[in-house]
């Protein structure tokens, strides 16, 4: 165990070192994206109900997590593959999966502002009486667990040179074509089918739940599809680290 | 010398998707206290088996041991005892060349005081202390090359391997590298070098192996591997035209490059042989010419034939 926090301390102190001259670039920006979430489609819709604010400002949050985790993650990644840096660090004594926590960890700092500033929206300028509960941790985490490993899978499986085409989608998708500001019900059938396997919609329904907690409870079923998608996610992307030609 | 080499590799071959053999039935061992080095054109292989041996590839058959145990099978267990410095002068990207040798020092385990000395210590020996607190961004190729050589040995490995650690650094911290490596091996790791600068490999190495098209041609000291060549004599030339290089080989049995000449003669025929170069100078039919007692390139070129390997231009040419 102390060999996997010291590589973890290392490779992450690393990661700053490389990349300190433009985190506050990157915060900032991540920051003014979670905040264009919520203020920008806040303008699509004329009349804000309060149910509207809620999937707004949680959906500002869980789309920063998604944006670092399969977006950022993998086109920083995709850098370091192609330079041969993630070769490299392939060939140090350090735990796979240290790497990867170490990657994560710089990113959910990133996120962490945006996290904060959505929230803070709701309560400002939507007015939103917030009761969260504790599962608000748990679920964080595991948006966060699936986000990076999925964005790990990418950037190890795909060519540098497909990474940015597949990120780009994402980006489309959980903007636009995902129930994460908006109730699934708006889709077509067709795609609401489609979300019912992919993890979009239950990492926003977490999140909603558990930072405003409705009557009947947090239901456990995105829980349970998105450890599924963090187990999942974590193999395949642990065997895409270990595997060897 | 103890009977367990650190590095054992017996019988490796790979075989990439699309049946791209890279290695080929590669065999050798690199006790502790030996220098080690894999030559070989662009492609023969070498880079391919230091990545099974780091575990970054499988062999498809074959064994890798590291001072006994299996390295195919505990890959982890092989990137503890082995160091390694890759091709890309990437390693250090990011970090500045202090930063990047104590970090790497730490995370192979040096305490804070460790790793600070260490950098310090190398910073000093590879004599960067100019650009030792300036990011890799700043750079240039060779420092960033001497960084990255520098986190290799910053807490070596009982096996440490370098691919082409000389490329992009100038001639007097080459020398700075080379003493450095010869310390580690005289530390007691055992060290595998890659090259394709038969030169420096000449005077870096106590063994080698020649490697073409995967497969190793000759191994054994500069010495043994000169065998017979070694009481013969080097002609090089420069002729003023391909077609003049063609038929001065066919006269002294060399290969040609272009406008260059390499042939091996009978140290008897020494004589016979300047008179003929001279007259051919004379003639105006060479720019200039060389004779000098057979080199490893000479056993080189012989081995996998004429396209001309690195540090060929080192050697002043004396007309």
């Amino acid at each position: 165990m102390r060999h996997w926090s010291r590589s973890y301390y290392f490779l992450l102190k690393w990661n700053v070192l490389r990349f300190r001259s433009v985190l506050p670039l990157h915060i900032t920006v991540q920051t003014l994206l979670s905040a264009g979430v919520v203020l920008g489609y806040a303008f699509l819709i004329p009349h804000l109900t309060p149910a509207n604010a809620l999937y707004l400002s949680t959906g500002g949050m869980t789309i920063s997590l998604v944006m670092v985790g399969m977006v950022m993650l993998p086109s920083t990644l995709s850098y370091r593959k192609e330079t041969g840096l993630l070769e490299f660090q392939r060939s140090l004594p350090v735990p796979r999966m240290s790497m990867m926590a170490a990657d994560a960890t710089m990113w959910i700092v990133v996120a962490i502002p945006g996290l904060v500033v959505a929230m803070l929206l709701a309560v400002l300028r939507f007015h939103l009486r917030l009761s969260p509960s504790p599962m608000v941790i748990p679920a964080l985490a595991l948006v966060v667990v699936g986000s990076v490993s999925v964005g790990y899978t990418i950037s190890y499986l795909v060519k540098p040179v497909l990474v940015n085409l597949i990120t780009n989608v994402i980006i489309v998708v959980t903007m636009m074509f995902a129930p994460i500001n908006f109730p699934a019900e708006r889709l077509p059938d067709w795609l609401a089918a489609i979300h019912r396997f992919l993890p979009f919609e239950y990492m926003a329904q977490a999140i909603r739940e558990t930072v405003n907690v409705p009557r009947a409870g947090v239901s456990a079923l995105p829980f349970v599809v998105m450890t599924i998608w963090a187990v999942l996610g974590l193999t395949v992307a642990t065997r895409a680290l270990t595997r060897r030609q | 010398m103890p009977s367990t080499p650190l590095l054992d590799i017996a019988h490796v071959c790979k075989d990439f998707r699309g049946g791209v053999r890279a290695n080929a039935d590669i065999s050798f061992q690199v006790r502790p206290g030996e220098v080690f080095g894999l030559l070989g054109h662009n492609g023969a292989g070498k880079t391919t088996l230091l990545n099974q041996v780091i575990g970054l590839l499988r062999p498809t058959s074959g064994s890798i041991r590291l001072d006994g145990a299996d390295a195919v099978a505990d890959p982890d267990m092989a990137r503890r005892f082995c160091s390694f410095q890759p091709q890309s002068p990437t390693p250090a990207e990011g970090l500045t060349p202090r930063q990047a040798i104590e970090m790497m020092a730490r995370i192979r385990g040096a305490s804070r005081k460790e790793g600070r000395t260490r950098a310090d210590e190398l910073v000093a020996a590879l004599d960067i202390t100019e650009w030792a607190d300036r990011k890799s961004d700043k750079l240039s190729g060779g420092v960033k090359r001497l960084a990255a050589f520098g986190m290799t040995v910053a807490r070596p490995g009982h096996v440490v391997m370098f691919d082409e650690p000389t490329n992009d650094v100038d001639p007097v911290r080459r020398r700075l590298l080379w003493t450095q490596i010869r310390e580690l091996a005289d530390g007691g790791s055992a060290v595998l070098l890659v090259t394709h600068n038969v030169l420096e490999a000449e005077r870096a190495v106590d063994r080698l192996a020649v490697l073409d098209k995967g497969a190793v041609l000759a191994q054994g000291t500069p010495t043994q591997l000169r065998g017979d060549q070694a009481g013969r004599l080097r002609v090089e030339l420069v002729s003023i035209d391909p077609a003049v290089a063609a038929e001065l080989a066919s006269a002294f049995g060399g290969v040609v490059t272009g406008r260059r000449v390499l042939a091996s003669i009978d140290a008897a025929d020494c004589a016979s042989a300047i008179a003929r170069v001279q007259r051919e100078q004379e003639l105006g039919r060479i720019d200039e010419f060389a004779i000098t007692p057979t080199s490893l390139e000479d056993v080189y070129v012989r081995l996998v034939g004429a396209e001309a390997p690195e540090g060929v231009n080192d050697e002043a040419l004396v007309a």
